[in-house]
């Protein structure tokens, strides 16, 4: 399996995660909804987890991967502020659009 | 290395301290603050003994403290503008007499302002603090530029006293006055602070390196337009002298000072003994070794002085208000001093400035003693028969007007003695300081006579109004000053008994010849010989020899002195006096009306108001427009920008994105990640 891994060239990997990256980046730029918001950090985050374990795998070192945990773990963080922050937001403004509130303005 | 000289800038701050302490806290504080102003005034007298007694020890410093701006540039030399102290036996004995009068200026105003229950003591003692303090940083100053700024400071502080009572009409506009006529001569104190930094690189005052001494080696880096140097020295000799002319209160601008006597009489005691008006004359002895080269600026000095000396006390002659005829006697007796500095008689200047303070300052506060008396009625024709109500007050008057009209063994007679000596031999062959002589003398029997009608006037006779016959007693504030000073004003001529020394031929009571001779030590280059050595006069001896001379001067200026003395006792100490004015006829409203000056002072001012106008024009419209034009387009951008804050997260995100996409791109091409 990991022979099979590593004989990828890195640049696909590289290729993949950037793709997934964009996608998230997407999903922030164009939806409206704050649950989607979340799901697209999401993919974002692992984008980021993917070239750091490509890069572990390329170098050989376990570094990358214990990141990957890292970024796991703090994105199961992000996501419990997030929802608390949307729920407020719903309570407040009765919509989870995050275009409708824009009291911090000018 | 800690020695005293470390502990002068404490005598500027302590006053200081007081100043700040007045203004923060004098509310809250008894007597408005008043304790803290005599502390540190104190303080500051004691450390200036001990400064004195250190600088008699042999010492002497000359210190630079802090840089505050070096520059090449505006001159071929590279330029260090800096904080100093410069400490010599001239500075010495100033910082004595500064201290000490201001000291009692302040015990004084105890009796004055606080049992006279005055509203807003802090401000007063917040300003007299300033004052003193600005008038210190002045006396130690090592550098013309820092001069420069404590004597600015030191107008400011009068500006702020004189309008104490800003709520009647008067003092407003006379500290208005005050301000902006010695401003008008600091204008040009200020070019010529500028010229010598241009010429000589430098505005030290001591030292080789100093701005006198490369003078006197003719090193100069600039002059403008190849100019001969002689010259140039004089005309910027005269440009600090319009500077000096200001606040030493001489012709023509003398005007700021009868109408600064608007503010308290402490105040008016403060300003002619020790601070304002001295600073100008103190300025020339500081700088003498520059003057000296310039016997065109000498003689100018000296005929100013001399004339000022006759003008102001023909002035005083009339005059109905007693503060008045003080006033007009201070421009007068400063006169003297230019006279005696311009006559190459530096010690001669410094030994009147240092006996003047005293007395003076003894006749002021001896003044604000009557006028407490006589519930701040000033009127000279409302007194009368005062001496045995206030004794204290009398005989310290007394000596004041004794040592102001020049009597002997008073201490003025000493000094004006000594300048009119000095005058006399210097003056054959220099026609502009012979006339400053003869003024000088003939101002001496309208002095005695303007002194002591003041004095028969409000002492002796019958009393002239109800207040005169019953005046409120003052208490030991007010006598306790007064003795002090009426034992200076008797005594302090033995500091420099000249006279005796070249008849009897006792050697060493010349203390302060010596003292300023470096006898004791000082600063090479600032001694009164090499001053002599630098000037351009010889003595030469009209009658008998040097001793002839002295006796016959001393006996002359004597004679003259009782002249006017008898005069004022024959027409004025009578038990019921009357108005002699009318004798002068048309004279007396010339007198009266001050020589039409302010009259011509205002007509100048209207004739020169399209000068301000264009002047206006450019500040409102030039200046003001490009600060205003920087602020608007500010302002206007600030407006724009602003409206990128939407609000929405959504556009928040989509710059973050666009701005990284930028980045990234700006880097790429610029870094050939594309190549």
């Amino acid at each position: 399996m990991t022979a099979v891994a590593a004989s990828i060239p890195p640049s696909w990997y590289l290729l993949l995660a950037a793709t997934v990256f964009c996608i998230g980046l997407l999903g922030v730029l164009t939806r409206r909804s704050a649950l989607y918001f979340l799901m697209s950090v999401e993919l974002m985050m692992n984008a980021a987890n993917i070239n750091f374990v490509a890069f572990a795998l390329y170098y050989g070192d376990l570094t990358g991967q214990v990141f990957a945990l890292f970024v796991i773990a703090l994105a199961a963080a992000e996501v419990a502020i997030g929802i608390g922050i949307i729920l407020v937001l719903y309570r407040n403004f009765g919509v989870t659009d995050v275009t409708v509130p824009t009291e911090m303005r000018w | 290395m800690i020695d005293v000289f470390s502990y002068v800038p404490a005598i500027v701050l302590l006053p200081f301290f007081s100043f700040l302490v007045a203004l923060g806290a004098g509310k809250y504080l008894p007597k408005g603050g008043a304790f803290g102003g005599i502390a540190a005034t104190a303080g500051s007298f004691l450390l200036s003994l001990w400064v004195l007694a250190t600088v008699a020890g042999g010492q002497a410093a000359n210190r630079t403290i802090y840089t505050w701006a070096s520059a090449g540039g505006i001159g071929p030399t590279d330029v260090e503008l800096t904080f100093g102290i410069l400490v010599d036996p001239l500075s010495a004995l100033m910082l004595v007499i500064v201290t000490l009068v201001a000291l009692l200026v302040h015990v004084f105003s105890l009796g004055y302002m606080n049992d006279e229950g005055e509203t807003g003591l802090p401000r007063y003692y917040a300003g007299l603090g300033l004052f003193t303090a600005s008038m210190l940083g002045f006396v130690v100053a090592d550098n013309l530029l820092m001069a420069f700024m404590f004597f600015e400071l030191v107008g400011l502080c009068s500006y702020l006293l004189i309008g104490f009572h800003f709520r009647e009409p008067g003092p407003p506009s006379a500290a208005k006055k005050a301000f902006l006529v010695t401003r008008f001569g600091d204008y040009f104190f200020l070019i010529g602070v500028v010229a010598v930094l241009a010429t000589f690189g430098t505005a030290q005052f001591a030292g080789p390196e100093s701005f006198p001494a490369l003078a006197e080696a003719g090193e100069v880096a600039w002059t403008p337009g190849g100019l001969a140097v002689d010259t140039w020295f004089t005309i910027v000799g005269l440009l600090v002298l319009g500077g000096v002319v200001g606040k030493s209160a001489q012709f023509p601008l003398h005007t700021w000072l009868p109408d600064a006597m608007e503010g308290p009489t402490p105040v008016s005691a403060l300003i002619h003994a020790a601070t304002m008006v001295a600073a100008g004359v103190y300025l020339v002895a500081r700088m003498y070794g520059f003057y000296a080269l310039s016997p065109t600026a000498l003689a100018v000095i000296a005929f100013i002085g001399g004339f000022t000396a006759l003008f102001a006390a023909t002035m005083g002659v009339v005059k109905d208000e007693l503060k008045q005829v003080l006033a007009y006697s201070t421009i007068s007796q400063y006169g003297y001093m230019m006279l005696a500095l311009g006559a190459g008689g530096y010690v001669a200047a410094v030994f009147h400035l240092t006996t003047h303070a005293f007395f003076k300052a003894l006749l002021f506060l001896g003044a604000g003693s009557v006028i407490i008396a006589m519930h701040h009625n000033e009127d000279m024709w409302d007194m009368g028969g005062l001496k045995s109500k206030l004794p204290v007050t009398y005989y310290t008057f007394l000596a004041g007007s004794l040592a102001l009209a020049g009597i002997f063994p008073f201490a003025g007679f000493w000094s004006k003695d000594e300048i009119l000596y000095e005058a006399l031999v210097h003056a054959p062959g220099e026609p502009l300081l012979f006339g400053g002589y003869l003024m000088g003398l003939l101002a001496v029997p309208v002095t005695a006579f303007y002194t002591f009608r003041m004095v028969f006037l409000t002492f002796h006779g019958e009393p002239r109004s109800a207040t005169a016959r019953d005046p409120e007693p003052v208490r030991w504030n007010v006598k306790g000053p007064l003795t002090v000073l009426g034992s200076l004003a008797v005594v302090t001529g033995v500091i420099n008994m000249v006279p005796v020394q070249k008849v009897l031929g006792i050697e060493g009571i010349d203390v302060l010849h010596r003292w300023l001779d470096n006898e004791w030590g000082g600063i090479e280059g600032l001694s009164s010989h090499h001053y002599a050595d630098l000037g351009p006069y010889s003595s030469e001896y009209l009658v008998g020899g040097e001793v002839g001379t002295v006796l016959v001067g001393a006996a002359v200026s004597l004679g003259l002195a009782l002249a006017g003395l008898g005069l004022a006792w024959r027409l004025y100490g009578v038990p019921s006096p009357t108005e002699h004015t009318a004798k002068l006829g048309g004279i007396k409203d010339v007198l009266y009306n001050n020589y039409y000056l302010d009259e011509l002072q205002v007509w100048l001012a209207y004739r020169t108001e399209d000068v301000a106008g264009v002047a206006n024009v450019f500040d409102q419209g030039i200046i003001d427009g490009v600060v205003n034009g920087v602020s608007s387009v500010s302002l206007f951008g600030g407006n724009r920008i602003r409206r990128l804050q939407s609000g929405v997260v959504s556009q928040y995100t989509a710059l973050l994105t666009l701005g990284l996409v930028a980045l990234v791109l700006v880097l790429g091409v610029t870094g050939g990640w594309f190549l």
